[in-house]
């Protein structure tokens, strides 16, 4: 075979400090790590985080894009890495590799409104999205964001929803589905239930969706509801991938390879993909 | 290139010579029936397949080798890096990267198409380091194929038995216990250079006469051409085959596990029993058939049903890695995943029953 040019560390992470690291809720741990080099990634890609003899696991980026090599996770506990990762510290290393994926491209948002609908930890890789939107309001449209949990206490990033929705042009609609007794601010219901009333351009409006599988098939009913084609409904899909070059074959949807196509598409390319969105 | 034409046995001879380069391997015989493609050891009887007519004797038939070639340059729980602590405790990871040179031999055309696609998926988009240092280290000596292996046999139906792409050195069965031998490549003809044949002044003939002694029509054929084959399976959504074929299916994956063009694999970390603060990664065979293939944290599995998974399977081989790669078929014809299913389940007729629920459709 003719030679291929390759980087030999591409399976082999690098390791970053973590220079923060607490829990945002009972079941979320929050890291701002250090990189060697940055990584300079873009909003909705993900990186391979590991820890040395536990194993790797594939996590979005829940900041935007920055230049001093810091990377923001949020972590959920729902496996032995992951369980593994809400032990460690401020001071411990994480192994990380990427970005990986293909993202968002900012220059297509320019101008346009832009709806975001997030269920649960899909908040946390619309973030990496929502900042450099909310950061430059010259540059984009009205900016709508429809956060959704299942208890006050499972609610992310609270504080920095609240901060964003006294921006000019930004709407923010917290609800959870159960008040569970605590005190809460926001409205309650499912994140479907506030797009019928949104005042909406729809020539002029970009959806973008992340959230369990469940969430997408009614957010979507609702979005065409309101007339919104789904070449503008973009949405972060999740899936295991092991290796982010598109060769462990995990993560292929039919013809695609959602750590290399994806994990961010537009729902026209998915509509026709089965098991793409179940 | 240049050609030669020597017997068997002097090929077999030189075979066993060639283990000064690096490792040779070649398909060996493992019980009555079956192959296993090994190392050649000192003591490795080794033989090529008999297609002498005229021959007394009774003719070796060689099989496909349970696993494929190919896997040697993928194998099963590769190291990807390993890890240790320094003296300020920081920690050190070094890929791991094999690039001893090594020889593998006797590879049929269908496992030589197969690493070919191997080839083409590690080169793609970013580029697998481990793979590509294994295989740009590695020197192919391909085998023709006269007559199908087994009754499984479906390669030229693929289009795989007439693969040469991918072989330094290709070798041509010929009358009286003979073989032809020809560079393909640069890095073939330096290794014939000093292996003394006799050089063979009319390669387009002794190909001709090899041609002529070929079975025809070769193996299993499709109820249609492959392109067609190719298009049905593309333009096939829901359909009752898929729930056909698997109503005996235990889901084990062995068919994965035997396809030279299935590369899916599952990452492990594990520590140093002796050194808690050393350890490596390395990634084993997976399987798409495997119920807990497409599972996501939280235990959403994307893939739940047994004919969902077989429909991905086929797709891979005969749909979306033909469309991305412009490279014909992934299924390469050998047979093996219909051969060693507990339940015969077969690639073939899947591909032949679409082709006839296609037809009936109005």
């Amino acid at each position: 075979m003719k030679p291929v040019d390759f980087d030999a560390h591409v399976l082999t992470p690098r390791m970053a400090r973590i220079i923060e690291a607490r829990d945002m809720t009972a079941q979320e741990r929050f890291f701002r790590l250090q990189l060697p080099q940055p990584l300079t990634h873009r909003p909705g890609q993900f990186v391979m985080a590991s820890i040395l003899g536990i194993g790797e696991a594939p996590i979005s980026i829940s900041c935007g894009p920055r230049h001093d090599g810091q990377l923001e996770l949020l972590v959920r506990n729902t496996g032995s890495l992951t369980h593994a990762m809400h032990q460690l510290q401020a001071g411990d290393y994480m192994g990380i590799r990427g970005p990986f994926g293909s993202g968002f491209q900012l220059s297509e948002f320019e101008g346009r409104d832009i709806l975001f609908v997030a269920g649960g930890l899909g908040l946390a890789p619309l973030r990496s999205l929502i900042e450099p939107v909310v950061g430059e309001p010259q540059r984009f449209g009205r900016v709508t964001l429809i956060s959704g949990c299942r208890t006050p206490a499972d609610e992310l990033y609270r504080e920095q929803m609240q901060a964003w929705a006294k921006r000019p042009n930004v709407h923010v609609i917290r609800l959870v589905t159960d008040t569970d007794h605590l005190p809460w601010g926001g409205e309650v219901g499912l994140v479907t239930a506030p797009i019928a009333k949104l005042e909406m351009d729809v020539a002029n409006t970009l959806a973008v969706l992340c959230g369990p599988p469940v969430m997408y098939k009614f957010v979507i009913m609702e979005l065409a509801a309101r007339g919104l084609p789904n070449a503008q409904i973009f949405i972060d899909l999740e899936r295991r991938m092991r290796c982010g070059i598109g060769k462990c074959g995990h993560c292929q949807i039919n013809h695609v390879t959602c750590c290399q196509e994806g994990p961010v598409f537009r729902f026209s390319d998915l509509e026709s993909l089965p098991e793409a969105l179940t | 290139m240049r050609g030669f034409l020597t017997t068997r046995a002097t090929v077999l001879d030189w075979l066993h010579t060639l283990d000064q380069l690096g490792d040779v391997f070649f398909p060996q015989p493992m019980g009555e029936s079956s192959f296993r493609f090994d190392k050649v050891r000192k003591h490795s009887l080794l033989a090529f397949e008999d297609f002498d007519a005229t021959s007394t004797e009774k003719p070796f038939r060689a099989s496909t080798c349970v696993q494929p070639p190919g896997k040697k340059l993928s194998p099963n729980n590769e190291q990807i890096f390993h890890f240790s602590k320094n003296e300020n405790g920081e920690y050190q990871l070094t890929p791991t990267l094999d690039d001893r040179q090594r020889i593998l031999a006797g590879v049929r055309p269908c496992d030589l198409k197969a690493i070919h696609l191997m080839d083409r998926i590690n080169s793609d988009g970013i580029p697998d380091a481990h793979y590509l240092s294994r295989r740009q280290n590695t020197t192919i000596i391909a085998h023709d194929c006269l007559q199908p292996c087994d009754q499984h046999c479906f390669c030229d139906a693929t289009g795989s038995l007439r693969w040469r792409e991918g072989a330094d050195i290709f070798l041509t069965p010929q009358p009286e216990a003979k073989l032809l031998i020809e560079a393909l490549t640069e890095r073939g003809e330096q290794l014939l250079a000093d292996a003394g044949f006799t050089p063979c002044k009319n390669i387009e003939g002794r190909k001709t006469l090899a041609e002529a002694q070929r079975t025809k029509p070769f193996g299993r054929q499709f109820n249609a051409p492959l392109q067609q084959v190719i298009d049905t399976v593309s333009n096939s959504g829901e359909s009752p085959v898929w729930d056909k074929h698997v109503e005996r299916c235990f889901s084990c994956g062995t068919c994965n596990l035997v396809c030279p063009t299935c590369y899916c694999f599952d990452v492990q970390d594990d520590f140093n029993v002796d050194d808690p603060d050393s350890g490596q990664r390395t990634r084993s065979w997976d399987g798409c058939m495997l119920e807990a293939f497409a599972v996501v944290a939280g235990g959403h599995n994307f893939r739940p049903q047994l004919a969902a998974r077989q429909r991905h399977r086929i797709k891979r081989k005969l749909a979306w890695l033909p469309a991305r790669f412009g490279d014909g078929s992934f299924c390469v014809g050998c047979g093996r995943c219909g051969h060693q299913c507990t339940v015969d389940i077969d690639i073939f007729d899947i591909a032949n029953d679409l082709l006839a629920t296609a037809e009936t459709k109005p």
